[in-house]
């Protein structure tokens, strides 16, 4: 009998433990059905998706939104994979209502039916920096609504290296003399990683010649002109090759995404490319710096960085567009909001009265944006989506010492054969 | 750590401290320290790294060296303030305990029958639950968001964001993961032990609690420490099921520490990292003298 | 299903087994009829299926309000075919089998089956719906502001119950102060009399003979807002939020006559292309947004015929067995071998070197791979810095294979030293020792007796070990994510696995190509079942050592 009744116990425990999934969510049905969509609320729900970063800065101001008008707001971290989580979600109907991402993903975005167009009001658009606009805008429609816009910049300690370098090579042979002083180890912070970094090497790419979609006439990137693999972007790479690794040392694929900034604010680098987001830690640091635009090679092009917009977006399938799209174009439209999201992370905002309001207060602010005034801004054709992976590690081959020639040949291949 | 090894078997080795003995005894039992030690600090190594990068106010990389340059305690303050870890913590402990124990439940009960009785496509369908798991489940995000689309319309709380829905998704991959192992074991379990009792009256219920689970308890172990370790580590899957900061596990909480190129959060990270070691060595603990004392008994016997 | 798992009666005798085992089943269903109904087994029993009747009763309402009778027929099938399998006396196979096989069907199976479906379709961005998805997707993004036209602020309201009554929009034009209230028959002006409106923003906040909706109310009706389209002679009215709307035309409609996309404006039109699953106007181009249409063999012929995939394919195959067998193989060795020499009766402190060896199999390996990964970097990684090295780890081939296979190494051999340490104490120390009397050596002492006892322990965990590197997508995602890549070939690298390569084609940055991913996965599915389904031939023989 007693063998019997630890064999029922174990039974039972078992047998529930295996049913634990009707069990306790029977149980748990009360939080769980709080927590979820409850129509009979008074307000509607509002989800919005972002990547870890902007979720934190972010909730206060959605929370705010729900209160002031009844409504209960979500704001969800995806941390991995954020846009095809969101397509593949979107395309099945368990989305959310808005995104925040960067422009660039608009694209990829429309062609998936994803994001529906917001239609600003005139004067709501005149408040927004023009190029914002412009990055946001695709086939002629306003996909979403920027709230900051971004780009890299030279950020140098000014202990270390006290005058802005002018060109390339000045910068190279300032960051070499240090490296003999062992006032420093590395002559460039520049992030590549084992496979490239296509954003943060643009401007070189660019002063070297290079680029990558040519325009259409009325100026949209044309994906039919790719300029990736002609005979200008392997003159560019070839100069980027002097300053890799088989080079000048400038370039390594050791610096990698992860220790780029914390190299800089360690002083084990005099220069830093990078952006906004790095400012908060070079203070942290107490490294005394100054912003400059990323210089060009000498006798070279002007060196442009992308510009990149982050903005709202409005799902095509979300449960409840009204409200999206009130938030999209009638809450993130307000100067205050952008103040406050500027205060949360330092990225220029994109509204022009916001930008005005921080500046004075901000002198990196202004620094940025001139360095990003020739910028491009970054292609939101679907066809960029083909570029980043392929670019980067032709960037990487090519610092680590392969042939200029080759790699960027096939690297244009590779991307046209994607481009449909 | 060598010498305090040494010193440990001083005893032993100074009855008759001569020469000769003491080269006897390095040939019998020092160099199988000299083994261990070197085991340890290869174990040992990146751990070092990673508990001196958590004690590092500085909190990043490149500033850890591999032994500790500071004492703080900011990384792991920082942690419960400004995160979720908390919530991460107990979230990955219910849904790794809970669907490690049902998931052995589920598996010894298949390999049971796999091992024990004989039917019509057996073969067949222990070569299918080893095929099934070839096929890569991410490619099925697809699919599960269309099931789960629907799960979470009819019945939210098995749906999206719930440790439930999740929990049902991890007993899909039950049987496959672990089946087999156990089916080995049960394998070399001795045939009379079972039919005697047959003989004697027992149910087939009474031969599987009473008889065969109290013997296969080692390869539970092993298997339950696969299954809670496996489910602590998961990450494609629960990455894209919990998005809500509240229900993410620990391996989704903390990748979005250090994801994307904009994060500074290694110290963090990294107090993170110990922190989530601790519930597995506590089931390692717990589960150990199971598997060490009685993994092949079964086997030998047999 | 139930029919061919019937009871061990029907167990199928294999040739050459020995005539009493073959008896053996008849005689224990014999027994098993016989055995007693114990009251515990019988409440228990009660319990277990009351729980699930009470399960499916629980998931059956939903079902029924959403009208959902095919899920509902789904669900009573399932739990009448549970309820039978668990009261009759027969099938005991099935009973043990049935629970985890229904997760298995619901969650692996079928998911399996609908992706390897996809390999068919050219299912990826930009075709990831139907037709009908692309039409509204092409319609509503072409839909632009009527140029010159107002700007209303807007009001949503109801005559009826703010829940449920039919919607107006109430409508101010900020400049002129007019005020219009308009729905599915048009727009009419309203009284100015009639209507209180803020003097802020113009928006309309209470009307006569109508119930404005707050934010909130009007938020919980959002798609009654959103489809409401009031119709004007040069477009039509629709909302954009809750306190706006515009007039708005869309440029772009779908003709059924022509299966065409027609631009009103420039009068371009788009057909509808079947075979690529995208509308193509006659100049070639192609409007972005496509559907997901058939393409029969095509990704299969693509994946034989694309150097770039096929050509790496059985090199990346290769690695990905000398990976499996790699992490396997060493980490049972070392383990092993540590595990030996650790194994000694005048060994003491092993219980303190088995905490600390244990620790790297506790630590959490997606953390740990992380930190694998920045200790190889080639400047800053440890590394290089403790051994004064300068091996450019994950930039070669053949370095950065062996970084991976030594980050294997050292997140799973604890485990096999555990496994090994518990085989080798269950081992009888005569068995040994009789051994050495007959005087051989250590060596041959190991290699006749040890060796193959721990073999036939550990080998079902060798089996699983291999099995789940094979696909172990983790190790190579946080650490090298399959580079180096040859500087001709980004999309396939040195340390890629068949499914890390699956995964990049899949969700790479290049745009997700969920088709060609799972004709990719077939591909894989059908090398590792044809080698798998050898070896199992092989274990026949094995089991029925033991069986």
């Amino acid at each position: 009998m007693r063998i019997r009744t630890t064999g029922v116990v174990a039974v039972l425990g078992l047998a529930l433990a295996a049913s634990g999934c009707g069990n306790g969510s029977s149980s748990s049905d009360k939080p769980a059905a709080q927590n979820s969509a409850t129509p009979a609320a008074a307000g509607g729900k509002l989800v919005i998706w972002a990547d870890d970063k902007r979720t934190a800065a972010l909730k206060p101001f959605a929370e705010e939104f729900g209160k002031e008008n009844g409504v209960k707001v979500e704001v969800q971290a995806v941390s991995k994979d954020l846009q095809t989580n969101f397509v593949t979600a979107s395309q099945q109907g368990s989305g959310p209502d808005v995104v925040v991402g960067a422009h660039d993903w608009i694209g990829n975005l429309v062609q998936n039916g994803a994001i529906d167009p917001v239609q600003l009001a005139a004067e709501q658009k005149s408040g927004f920096n023009e190029t914002a606009i412009k990055a946001v805008t695709f086939n002629g429609q306003l996909y979403g609504v920027p709230y900051a816009t971004e780009n890299v910049a030279l950020i140098r300690n000014t202990e270390l290296a006290p005058q802005a370098p002018k060109t390339i090579e000045e910068l190279v042979a300032t960051g070499k003399q240090l490296k003999a002083q062992k006032k420093a180890s590395e002559i460039l912070c520049l992030q590549s990683g084992q496979n490239g970094d296509a954003y943060h090497i643009y401007p070189l790419y660019t002063s070297g010649g290079g680029y990558l979609f040519g325009t259409s006439a009325n100026g949209d990137y044309d994906p039919k002109d790719l300029g990736v693999g002609k005979p200008e972007s392997i003159a560019a790479f070839q100069k980027i090759a002097k300053l890799g690794e088989k080079g000048e040392g400038a370039l390594k694929r050791s610096i990698t995404p992860e220790n780029s900034i914390s190299t800089f604010t360690s002083k084990k680098c005099a220069f830093l490319v990078s952006g906004p987001w790095a400012i908060a830690d070079a203070k942290k640091a107490n490294i005394s710096y100054d912003i400059s635009p990323v210089p060009g090679f000498a006798g070279g092009k002007e060196a442009q960085p992308f510009v990149g917009v982050q903005a709202f977006y409005v799902a095509a399938k979300g449960k409840n567009k009204a409200l999206a799209q009130e938030f999209v174009s009638n809450y993130v439209t307000k100067p205050e909001l952008a103040v406050a999201l500027y205060k949360a992370e330092p990225r220029p905002p994109a509204l022009t009265a916001a930008f005005d309001q921080v500046k004075g207060e901000d002198a990196d602010l202004a620094k940025f944006a001139e360095a990003g005034k020739n910028g491009q801004v970054l292609p939101a054709i679907p066809a960029m989506a083909a570029i980043w992976d392929p670019f980067g590690k032709a960037e990487a081959a090519v610092i680590g010492g392969a042939d200029p020639a080759k790699t960027v040949t096939s690297a244009g291949k590779a991307i046209q054969g994607q481009i449909k | 750590m060598s010498a305090m090894s040494t010193y440990a078997e001083a005893p032993v080795a100074n009855r008759n401290a001569t020469p000769k003995t003491k080269n006897r005894w390095f040939a019998q039992v020092g160099w199988r320290h000299v083994v261990g030690v070197v085991a340890v600090l290869f174990s040992l190594f990146p751990i070092v790294f990673v508990i001196s990068a958590a004690f590092n106010p500085l909190g990043t990389l490149s500033s850890t060296q591999l032994l500790p340059t500071g004492a703080s305690v900011e990384n792991f303050r920082n942690l419960f303030d400004n995160t979720a870890f908390g919530h991460w913590f107990l979230n990955s402990l219910l849904l790794a305990g809970v669907a490690s124990f049902a998931s052995i439940f589920l598996s010894s009960l298949a390999a049971y029958a796999f091992s024990r009785m004989r039917f019509a496509g057996r073969r067949v369908g222990l070569l299918a639950l080893l095929l099934i798991q070839m096929f890569p489940q991410f490619l099925a995000i697809v699919a599960i968001f269309l099931i789960f689309t629907t799960v979470t319309d009819l019945w939210p709380s098995i749906g999206f964001n719930t440790p439930w829905g999740l929990f049902l998704l991890y007993m899909g991959g039950a049987l496959g993961a672990n089946t087999w192992l156990m089916k080995g074991f049960f394998d070399t379990l001795p045939k009379e032990l079972d039919e005697s009792a047959t003989m004697d009256g027992a149910s087939h219920v009474q031969v599987f609690f009473r008889i065969m689970l109290p013997l296969v308890a080692p390869i539970l172990a092993v298997t339950g420490l696969l299954a809670f370790i496996g489910s602590i580590n998961e990450f494609i899957l629960a990455n894209v099921f919990l998005t809500e900061p509240n229900t993410k596990t620990l391996a989704v909480g903390m990748y979005g520490l250090v994801a994307g190129e904009r994060n500074n959060n290694f110290g963090m990270f990294a107090a993170g990292t110990l922190l989530t070691a601790i519930p597995t060595v506590l089931v390692f603990q717990l589960l150990q003298r199971y598997i060490v004392s009685g993994l092949t008994a079964g086997a030998v016997k047999g | 299903m139930s029919t061919s798992l019937s009871g061990p009666g029907s167990a199928q005798q294999t040739p050459g087994r020995e005539p009493v085992r073959s008896g053996l089943p008849r005689k224990s269903r014999t027994a098993r009829n016989h055995a007693p109904i114990t009251a515990t087994g019988l409440i228990v029993k009660v319990i277990l299926l009351g729980l699930v009747a009470g399960i499916a009763t629980w998931a059956a309402f939903p079902l029924i309000e959403a009208k959902e009778w095919l899920g509902l027929g789904v669900l009573a099938v399932t739990t009448a075919a549970l309820l039978y399998l668990y009261l009759t006396r027969r099938h005991i196979p099935a009973k043990y089998l049935v629970p985890g096989t229904l997760f298995l069907v619901a969650f692996q199976v079928i998911p399996v089956l609908y992706t390897a479906s996809t390999a068919f379709t050219n299912f990826g961005d930009g075709h990831r719906g139907t037709k009908d998805d692309a039409i509204v997707a092409i319609q509503t993004s072409s839909v632009k502001q009527v140029p010159g036209s107002t700007e209303y602020a807007l009001s949503v309201a109801t005559k009826g119950d703010p829940a449920t009554g039919p919607l107006v929009f109430l409508l101010s034009d900020p400049k002129t102060k007019q005020v219009y209230a308009g729905d599915a028959d048009g727009l009419r002006q309203l009284d100015a009399g009639q209507v209180t409106a803020s003097s802020l923003t113009g928006r309309i906040t209470a009307a006569e003979g109508y119930t404005v909706l707050n934010i909130g109310q009007a938020s919980v009706r959002s798609k009654d807002v959103t489809s409401l389209i009031v119709p004007t002679e040069g477009g039509a009215i629709r909302s954009t939020g809750l306190s706006r709307a515009y007039e708005g035309k869309a440029a772009r409609a779908y003709e059924a006559g022509c299966d065409c996309i027609r631009d009103g404006e420039s009068g371009r039109t788009w057909a509808a292309d079947e075979k690529t699953g995208s509308f193509v106007a006659a100049d070639g181009e192609r409007l972005t947004q496509g559907w997901k249409v058939n393409v029969g063999l095509k990704n299969f012929t693509r994946v034989l015929t694309d150097p770039n995939i096929s050509g790496p394919f059985f090199g990346t195959l290769a690695w990905n067995f000398a990976f499996a067998i790699g992490s396997t193989g060493l980490t049972f060795l070392l383990g092993m071998a540590i595990a030996l020499a650790l194994h000694s009766p005048r060994m003491r402190g092993t219980n303190l070197y088995r905490v600390l060896l244990i620790l790297p199999y506790a630590m959490p390996s997606f953390a740990m791979l992380l930190v694998w990964r920045d200790m190889f970097n080639t400047d800053f990684g440890l590394i290089n810095n403790l051994f004064g090295l300068n091996v450019d780890w994950f930039g070669e081939a053949w370095s950065a294979r062996i970084a991976v296979l030594l980050v294997q190494l050292w997140l799973g051999y604890p485990y096999m030293f555990l496994v090994a340490t518990g085989a080798l104490q269950a081992i009888p120390r005569e068995l040994t020792e009789a051994t050495s009397v007959d005087g051989a050596t250590p060596w041959q002492s190991f290699k006749a007796v040890t060796l193959p006892l721990l073999l036939v322990a550990i080998s079902p965990l060798l089996i699983a070990s291999f099995a789940y590197n094979f696909n172990n997508v983790n190790a190579i995602l946080f650490t090298t994510d399959g580079g180096p890549f040859p500087a001709d070939n980004p999309r396939n690298g040195a340390t890629d696995l068949l499914i890390t390569y699956t995964y990049r084609l899949a969700f790479g940055a290049q745009g997700a190509e969920f088709g060609l991913a799972a004709t990719v996965s077939i591909f894989i599915f059908a090398i590792v079942a044809i080698v798998s389904a050898i070896s199992f031939s092989r274990t026949r023989k094995q089991e029925e050592v033991y069986a």
